[in-house]
């Protein structure tokens, strides 16, 4: 059944998407030993084909920390870089970008931050979840996007996507946090706030 | 541009039906033979369950029939489509039931219903672990394929058939 989330629901999802992302902003920050700042969060609940637009240049070229969540709900994270932001937070940890050591890197900062989101997300609705260990890649935006999207897409055509923005202060690197949960996840998570499908 | 769970088809010379960045989802391009026609269906999964309010061309049962509709409505004979598949890459390898090649499950099913239909693939660029972007010229029946850092390459013509095996 296709159906969309009026804006009190939405509203919710990007308070808990905005706590989530300032737990995680905190573990980077103190990763790093520099502030991180995060963006207002959106929070997006659009046809599928929308959200992969709205996710950005279709082709741009990413590296996505991709982890995904099993417990009470399936879910996924998604730390998205673009590859300046790659170098300069590689280098902010004093890794070469390019090497086996950077890519592990990222995966460990994905690990880290998905973990302080979920975290943040678990305390609020007690739901019980778990991330798995991350993976990275690196391709095409809307090929990651669309991979993630489609594993949730069997049951609705419209995609929830949490999308914020992570930004190192004093260095030219930011990074977008998204979480896409699979449609019953969604209800899951406004259930356990208090607001029912 | 065609997508997630879009088709469309297109007679008009100088258009060009494009996908950007397929991962797990399947392009499906159908040419006719002897004329400037084509079609293209961004597929997202293999079967709708029975299902009929979503997207036509997202589940791989409902999107070959429809696109094969449409291409006949546009005057395509049957005996002179050919196929191309483009797509289906399998872009994590995440142990989940859900997620399990995707890709690879899609692809299949687009063949299973190809084959239901009688048509043969003419051209594939599909499995591994990278997204690709195809480009479907209408005028000279040319289908390219993209990999990121890669060249683009020509997958089928019109007048030549299959160029390579991807």
């Amino acid at each position: 059944m296709t159906k969309t989330y009026p804006e009190i629901k939405l509203d919710a999802l990007r308070e808990v998407a905005n706590i989530g992302s300032g737990t995680a902003a905190t573990a980077l920050s103190v990763m790093l030993g520099r502030p991180v700042n995060i963006s207002v969060p959106t929070a997006l609940a659009l046809p599928l084909a929308d959200v992969v637009d709205a996710a950005g240049p279709p082709d741009a070229l990413v590296t996505a920390v991709v982890l995904p969540l099993f417990g009470d709900l399936q879910a996924t994270a998604l730390l998205l870089f673009a590859p300046e932001d790659r170098a300069s937070l590689c280098n902010l940890l004093g890794v070469d970008p390019d090497s086996d050591m950077g890519l592990s890197a990222l995966a460990e900062i994905g690990n880290i931050l998905g973990s302080a989101y979920i975290r943040a997300l678990t305390m609020m609705t007690s739901l019980e979840l778990e991330p798995r260990p991350p993976q990275t890649t690196t391709d095409m935006l809307a090929a990651i996007v669309s991979t993630v999207l489609a594993a949730g897409a069997e049951e609705t055509d419209i995609a929830l996507l949490l999308d914020s923005e992570l930004m190192v202060e004093g260095a030219e690197c930011s990074l977008s946090f998204m979480l896409a949960p699979g449609k019953d996840g969604v209800d899951e998570i406004l259930a356990r706030l208090g607001l029912d499908a | 541009m065609v997508r997630m769970g879009e088709l469309s088809v297109s007679s008009t010379p100088g258009h060009v039906l494009a996908t950007i960045g397929l991962g797990s989802c399947i392009g499906l391009v159908l040419l006719e033979a002897s004329r400037p026609l084509a079609g293209l269906a961004h597929i997202v999964l293999p079967s709708s369950n029975g299902g009929s309010d979503a997207a036509i061309g997202k589940f791989a049962d409902r999107a070959v029939p429809a696109l094969l509709e449409e291409m006949a409505a546009r005057g395509a004979r049957r005996s002179r489509l050919r196929a191309v598949l483009v797509g289906g890459a399998q872009m994590f390898s995440l142990d989940t039931a859900s997620t399990l090649n995707i890709g690879q499950r899609n692809e299949q099913a687009v063949r299973e219903a190809l084959t239901d239909a009688g048509l043969p693939v003419h051209a594939a660029a599909t499995g591994g672990n990278k997204g690709r972007t195809v480009r479907v010229y209408v005028d000279s029946g040319r289908v390219t394929v993209k990999v990121p850092g890669e060249a683009e390459v020509e997958l089928f013509s019109r007048t030549e058939g299959a160029k390579v095996s991807l």
